[in-house]
Parts: C-alpha cells; sequence; structure tokens
C-alpha cells in the first residue's frame, strides 16, 4: 500500500463515518439481515454471484514481495494471515491463530487453528508459517517486504548470511507458533495483518515463479486460472475455508485496466460493478452519473508537506508553524478536489482506536497570526517547493504556494516536480531545500505504523531527519506496553509532540469514491483504512 | 531486383544498431533509482535492493550495460525483463497480436473510407458531396485523438451500446472504436489527398486521349486516372502504418486494449530500459521493412520506375 506514486485513486466527497459503514459490514457479514429489502439481499448470509471489480495491473502476486495495491487487493482475497482486521473496531482478530499471548511483547505465542488447509489440500501448521517468514527475509529471494520483519530475533543474521533461519521465529508443536521480537512491540497482532505475513505453501518454493502465475493461497477465494496479465485475474469462494465468515460473493472477477476513465464508462454502461476510486476530473458527475449508486469512504491516505530539517532556515519551529498556519485547507480542498478531502488536524488517522479528532493548533488557518509570526521569526523569502510529477499534486501544490504569497508576503516561490524515482533520490541525498509533498498510506491499522517509520531518528523513510528524543521515548513506551488503552495514550502523546514539533505539515486524509452498477447492493459496499474495498462482503441483487 | 532487396535488408543492421543504442541511452538517462522506485513512499531494505540492482546490472556503466544486453541477445536470445520478472520476449508475444489487429483494422477502416471518399469528392467536384468531404476531414485531422476517442466511447459505446467501450474480449468489434480513433486523422488526410491527385490527372493529357479514344469511363478512371493518383497515398499509407505503433500508446491507453503501445508508456515511466528498447526495436524495424515494400510497390504502380 504505501502510498500513490502515481495516485491511483482519487478520492470522493462527503464524510461518511467509516463506524456507519462498518455497521452495515456487520450485518452484511454477521447474519441475513443486511437493511435490504429485496428479496435476493435478504439470502446474504449465503451470498452468492459474481462481482467485477476495476483494478490496475499487479507487479508481483507473491506476498512479501507486494508493495502495491493492485496485487495486494487481489492477494488479501487469496490469503488468510495468523490475524485479520475487525473492520469494526480495527482492532486484530482471528485469523489462522486461533488466540494469542504475550507477557512482555517481546515473546509472542500464537495457537492457531487445526483446519486450515491451502487450496491444494496442503495443511497448514506452525511450521509453514516458519518456513514462509524464513523465505521471505532470505536476501537470495529479494523480496521487497523483507524489512517488515526487521524487529524479528536473527533478521539481521539472515540478511547478513550468518544465518539460514530467524532465532525468533519457532514452531514449539504443531499448532503452536512462537514470535520472538529484539524488542517489544505491541502493534505485532496488527502488523500481521499484513500481506507481508500471509502463508506460502510448500508448491511456491518448488517453482516462484510459476506460483505467481496462479497463487495457491488460504483465504476465502481461490485462483479460477491463471493471472491474464493486463487483462483479469478470476477466484472462486474456497468452500473450504476454515474461517468465521467466509466470502459473500461466489466469484470476483477483478478487471485490469489501463485508464480509469474507461472504467468509469464501463461501470455506467454496466459492464463492471465495482470501480473502488472514481477518477478525480468525474468528481463533479458523479452524482448525475451514478445517484445512490456512489458511496463516500474516508481512508488512512495521509498527504502532508514535510519540512527538511537539515536545511537552517526550517530549523525554528515558529517558522514551520506560520507556514502551516497560512494555510486554509478548506479552501483549498472545496476548490480543487470539490470537497473530497478530509483536512487533517492529526497524524494519527481518527477513525483508528488510537485516533482522536481535532487535535493541531497550528493547523488551524489564522493568516494574521502567522504573517506575525513569519515575521518575527524572519522566515526565508524565497521557497522551493518539492513535488512528484505525473499525479496531479500540481493544482494544490500552486494554491498552497499563492496563500504563502499572500498571507506571509513570500515573493519568491518556485516549484521542482519530479519524476518519483528521482525525487525519493533526491530525499535520499538530502538535497531538498524547500517544503516537499509526500503521502503515507497504513499497510496495518495501528497508530505506531502512522509514526514510528516516518519520524522516529534514523530511519529511512524519516525523510524530514527529524529527531526527538522525547518522541522516540514515548514510542518506545508504547511499544511495550502492554495494556490497549495504557498504549494508546502514549501514542496520543507522541503525535501531540509531532504536532507541536511539527516535522511535517498534515495536509489532509483522502476519501475515495466508490461507484457500483445496479447489480449491487450499495449498501454491502464498504472501504477499509488501507484503501481496498471489502469486495468478500459485496452483496450481488442480481445475476 | 534481388540485388537491390538484399542491399536494402544489410542497411537494417547499422540502423538497428545504433537505433537500440540511442534508445538505450535515452532510458539510461533518465534520472533516478528504478529499483527504489518500484516500493513506492516505503523505501525496501538495502540487501533487497542491492540484489536488485546486480540482478538487472543497473550498477554497471552505461556501456558495460548496453554490451551486456547486446551480448545476451546475441549468445542466449535473451532480451531481457521487466523489474518483475517477466522476459521481454513473453511480453511482446502476449501483446504484438492486440497491436497487430489494431493497426490491421486502422489500415483497412482508414484506406476504404479514405480513398472511397477522395474519389467521390473529386468525381462530384464542387457539389454537396465535395464540400461535405472537405469540411468534415478539416475536423477529423483538427481534433485531438483523445477527444475523438471519448467521444466515440461516450456515443457508440455508452449511449448507443453498439460497441465495447474498453478491452479486447469481443472479437473484432472490441477494436472497432479504437481503430476509428486511430484512423481518423489518416482518413482525413488521405481523402483529400486522392482527391487532388485524381483532379490532376483527370485533367492530364493521357486521360483526354483515352477518354476521346471511347473507353468507359469507369475504366478511364480506374485504369488512368486512379492508378496514376495512387503512388502519393501508398507512400503516405505506409508511412502511416509504421507510424501507427506511435498512435497506439495513446489510444491502448484509452480503450484499455493490452498492447504493445501501452507497455512501451508503462516501461518509460518505470524506466524499464531492456522493455522499451525490446519493443521499440521492433517498432523500427517494423517500420524499415514497411518503407521497404512501399518502395518496391511504386514499381508495380509506376512501370518507369526501376530497381538498380
Amino acid at each position: 500500500m504505501h502510498v500513490n506514486k502515481t495516485s491511483r485513486r482519487s478520492r470522493a466527497t462527503g464524510a461518511l463515518a467509516v463506524t456507519a459503514a462498518a455497521a452495515l459490514v456487520l450485518s452484511a457479514c454477521g447474519g441475513g439481515d443486511n437493511g435490504g429489502d429485496n428479496g435476493e439481499a435478504a439470502e446474504g448470509v449465503e451470498g452468492g454471484g459474481t462481482v467485477s471489480a476495476y483494478n490496475c495491473e499487479p507487479q508481483f502476486l507473491v506476498p512479501a514481495n507486494s508493495t502495491e495495491v493492485c496485487g495486494s487487493w487481489v492477494l488479501g482475497s487469496l490469503f488468510t494471515g495468523l490475524t485479520q482486521t475487525d473492520f469494526d473496531t480495527y482492532e486484530p482478530t482471528a485469523g489462522v491463530a486461533e488466540s494469542w499471548d504475550t507477557e512482555d511483547n517481546v515473546t509472542w505465542t500464537f495457537t492457531l487453528g487445526e483446519d486450515w488447509t491451502f487450496h491444494d489440500g496442503e495443511a497448514i501448521t506452525a511450521q509453514t508459517f516458519v518456513d514462509t517468514y524464513n523465505w521471505a527475509v532470505d536476501p537470495d529471494n529479494a523480496q521487497q517486504s523483507a524489512n517488515f520483519f526487521d524487529n524479528f530475533l536473527g533478521y539481521q543474521e539472515v540478511v547478513d548470511g550468518d544465518a539460514e533461519e530467524m532465532e525468533g521465529v519457532r514452531a514449539l508443536d504443531e499448532y503452536t507458533l512462537e514470535i520472538e521480537l529484539t524488542e517489544p512491540f505491541s502493534p505485532l497482532p496488527d502488523m500481521l495483518t499484513y500481506t507481508a505475513f500471509y502463508p506460502m505453501p510448500a508448491v511456491a518454493y518448488e517453482d516462484i515463479e510459476a506460483f505467481e502465475q496462479a497463487p495457491v493461497g488460504n483465504g476465502r477465494y481461490q485462483m479460477d486460472g491463471e493471472w491474464e496479465r493486463d487483462q483479469q485475474i478470476a477466484v472462486n469462494r474456497y468452500e473450504d475455508w476454515a474461517g468465521e465468515n467466509p466470502g459473500l460473493p461466489e466469484r470476483i472477477e477483478w478487471r485490469i485496466y489501463s485508464d480509469v476513465d474507461t472504467a468509469y464508462l464501463d461501470v455506467q454502461a454496466g459492464n463492471l460493478d465495482i470501480l473502488d476510486a472514481a477518477p478525480a476530473n468525474r468528481r463533479t458527475t458523479v452524482e448525475a452519473d451514478f445517484g445512490e449508486n456512489a458511496q463516500d469512504f474516508d481512508t488512512s491516505s495521509f498527504t502532508y508537506l514535510g519540512f527538511p530539517l537539515y536545511q537552517e532556515e526550517f530549523q525554528d519551529v515558529d517558522v514551520r508553524h506560520a507556514l502551516s498556519m497560512a494555510i486554509d485547507r478548506e479552501l483549498i480542498i472545496d476548490n480543487i478536489f470539490d470537497g473530497a478531502q478530509t483536512p487533517a488536524e492529526n497524524i494519527i488517522p481518527p477513525d483508528l482506536i488510537e485516533g482522536n479528532e481535532n487535535t493541531c493548533e497550528f493547523c488551524q488557518y489564522d493568516p494574521e497570526a502567522a504573517a506575525e509570526l513569519y515575521e518575527e521569526a524572519g522566515g526565508p523569502d524565497e521557497l522551493t517547493v518539492y513535488f512528484n510529477s505525473g499525479a496531479s499534486h500540481e493544482d494544490w501544490v500552486e494554491a498552497v504556494a499563492n496563500q504563502w504569497r499572500d498571507n506571509l508576503g513570500i515573493e519568491d516561490i518556485t516549484f521542482e516536480s519530479l519524476e518519483f524515482a528521482q525525487y525519493l533520490g533526491l530525499h535520499d541525498e538530502q538535497e531538498i531545500t524547500g517544503p516537499y509533498r509526500l503521502g503515507w498510506t497504513l499497510s496495518y491499522p495501528s497508530a505506531q505504523y502512522a509514526m514510528e517509520p516516518i519520524y522516529t531518528t534514523g530511519v529511512s523513510s524519516n525523510y524530514a531527519d527529524y529527531s526527538s528524543e522525547e518522541f522516540d521515548d514515548l514510542i518506545g513506551q508504547a511499544n511495550a506496553e502492554t495494556d490497549p488503552d495504557a498504549a494508546a495514550e502514549l501514542y496520543t502523546d507522541a503525535e501531540a509532540i509531532l504536532l507541536e514539533d511539527m516535522p511535517v505539515i498534515p495536509m489532509w486524509f483522502t476519501n475515495f469514491q466508490v461507484v457500483h452498477s445496479d447489480r449491487i447492493d450499495g449498501e454491502s459496499i464498504f472501504m477499509d483504512q488501507a484503501t481496498f474495498t471489502r469486495l468478500e462482503q459485496v452483496v450481488v441483487t442480481e445475476e | 531486383m534481388t540485388r537491390y532487396i538484399i542491399r536494402r535488408l544489410l542497411q537494417f543492421i547499422p540502423v538497428i544498431l545504433i537505433s537500440t543504442l540511442i534508445v538505450y541511452a535515452l532510458v539510461f538517462a533518465i534520472p533516478g533509482d528504478p529499483i527504489r522506485a518500484l516500493a513506492g513512499d516505503r523505501p525496501m531494505s538495502d540487501a533487497v535492493r542491492e540484489t536488485l540492482r546486480e540482478q538487472y546490472n543497473l550498477d554497471d556503466p552505461f556501456l558495460i550495460q548496453y554490451f551486456k544486453y547486446i551480448w545476451g541477445i546475441v549468445t542466449a536470445l535473451d532480451f531481457g525483463s521487466t523489474f518483475n520478472g517477466r522476459p521481454v520476449t513473453d511480453i511482446i508475444q502476449q501483446r504484438l497480436p492486440v497491436t497487430a489487429t489494431l493497426a490491421l483494422v486502422t489500415l483497412v477502416i482508414q484506406t476504404l473510407m479514405g480513398i472511397i471518399a477522395g474519389i467521390l469528392a473529386a468525381l462530384y467536384r464542387d457539389r454537396f458531396f465535395d464540400r461535405f468531404v472537405q469540411v468534415s476531414t478539416v475536423a477529423m485531422v483538427a481534433l485531438p485523438t483523445l477527444v475523438i476517442g471519448f467521444l466515440l466511447q461516450l456515443i457508440f459505446g455508452l449511449n448507443l451500446g453498439w460497441f465495447p467501450i474498453a478491452g479486447v474480449n469481443n472479437g473484432v468489434s472490441s477494436y472497432i472504436l479504437p481503430a476509428l480513433t486511430m484512423a481518423a486523422v489518416s482518413t482525413g488526410i488521405l481523402a483529400r489527398l486522392v482527391r487532388s491527385e485524381l483532379l490532376d490527372s483527370l485533367k492530364s493529357d493521357y486521360v483526354r486521349t483515352a477518354t476521346a479514344k471511347g473507353m468507359k469511363r469507369s475504366r478511364v478512371i480506374t485504369r488512368h486516372g486512379l492508378r496514376n493518383s495512387l503512388i502519393p497515398a501508398v507512400t503516405f499509407i505506409g508511412a502511416d502504418l509504421a507510424s501507427m505503433l506511435g498512435g497506439s500508446i495513446i489510444v491502448e491507453t484509452i480503450f484499455n486494449l493490452p498492447g504493445l503501445g501501452q507497455q512501451v508508456f508503462a516501461s518509460i515511466q518505470g524506466q524499464e530500459g531492456t522493455v522499451v528498447v525490446g519493443i521499440v526495436t521492433l517498432f523500427v524495424l517494423f517500420f524499415v521493412v514497411i518503407n521497404l515494400i512501399v518502395d518496391l510497390l511504386y514499381g508495380l504502380l509506376d512501370p518507369r520506375i526501376r530497381y538498380e
């Protein structure tokens, strides 16, 4: 997931609360009552029918190698990890593991269910996970998500070639898995919901390329045929799935499009059931085109303007506050996004358990105070603003620059727009000289993941070069805290430091607009925080 | 004639070598690390990045990279692969039929429509049909491909439902709208070209002679007028066919056709040098072959042309 390098998805209007949508989801998968008055929908327990959905072409279909939305979406239906996310509360719930236990957040014991099998019939045991995890971190396999395992005991030894297997992953008996970490990490059950931690069957290691053509998983759905490159991926419901709430549709077909506008027309014409991200340029016509067949969802997809703190002129916190307070987010959202972003006044997405509402003092628009502060602090009178090209960031970045010009009197503002690869290169070399756009989407729903990978001292995604001992300590304490409520409080304290120190200006969380055909019960559609529409919960009302 | 063809074929070798070198250099010159961009905002571990960079020879200087690429082709017919491990040959095999079908349908549409409209306009000069062709062809040439594509999708795909909006799952009918889009500009140019050429040759001495001898009008037009006015048209169609692969980039993207044009665009963005070079080289080869065929066709149309 992680952030749109080419914003594959744009977003939508309004702010339908996720909680409301989640409640619908619960009823849709919990029992027969899904609120629909139509006969077919009322039989939603069994579900049925075929759902077709827009998708982009995946890069990879090997779990530990998938870092983008297109592939991870498909893999999410083909695989079930040790834990899954309960989309009502965003807490981890049973997956292959029925329960788990830890005393110190370092050593974790997972008790696995005994009737889990892969689609080819292979039984899943604790050893399955030991093998998969060791394979995923083996440098010879060059799996892009290998570093998700970096707090597993023995990870570094395997990466350095000093060990074949990670010491910290052990099968105690057939159905008991023990994971030992290098330091306490309370969000482990959350993290294990992520794509990189799905189990792989023995056949995968024999020929990984053949496996990728038609992944054999343990999820709600199994491949029907092969991955038809650039055209389609079709899956059928796996009737032996051992989990609590099997998928409703009998079949899901992902149709792969190169152009999202084309997919939009296809949904309009009834050739395609679901497009999970109506394109930005259609925003104003969605209501006329789809009426009730469009739903809005808040997500964790976070856009920010960061400061290169390694440049002297941004080291004064007053300069950063002034620049933030001089931005009228609402105005930009209304004019450029037609109202379809939620202004961010936080770092942790507000819908998470640890999330909070309106916590950012310096995100309030106050041009007078901003101008005064900027003047006093002696902020720079010329700025260069950086963003990656080809992802529709031009308009809003320019709008921000105009507000800075008008409100702070910064006369000379230039723009540097670069291809994504080159853009990241400049960050790595610390050659950015002004505010820069970047984004972050949560791979797993945890306040830890919203902060630790980007703002802790010295981590590789800390492009701002931010460093605060107090913040690092709080994150460490929260990760070590065994009581979830106390941990949530510590994460909130850490967030408060970020909002005060402001290494980045929070801009907004992206809303997505899902449009669908008449064949689908709109109330059954739900997009989660990681921007995945939960196709397994979709109710098909007519064949 | 045979010697001429052999000499032309031998000329292909330096053309191909130089074009691969240039294209490879252009992709190489795109700044930034493509492996870095592969994982998005979240960086991958250094170990993984190094393994991948080594696998794709990205740490070598330009000429060494290029040499390894050519060496792979010469010794093992290895045309390289994408960053997600798909061989370029697989991709071409999968995508070439789509682009070829698109080009073929486009060619048929533009040739038929362009030549017929041109002939009728010339024969009914200054009458309503002629005026209609003159005006409509200006519009076809002037409207951007994107606009034509979306209009066709909206009218014939969405509102009338005659043709699929996108994809290749409906046989030849999948290709009609994309081909019409791609043919629009060339049909316009071709119609105007044929019209003016035919008008010229109908005024010429040999046509007047043929008419004076009492030959049937239809035979005068086809055997004498048309045949002589087709040389520029054939040149144009040839050049157009060769450059069609360029147009396919836009059209394949709008209509979601999984062809070569779509792939070139994606691979340039992803800095997959070997993929871009592989496909572009194929385009170049196609271009020179078409040019050769066009040159040979001249001889058939105009017996005065001889090949040395």
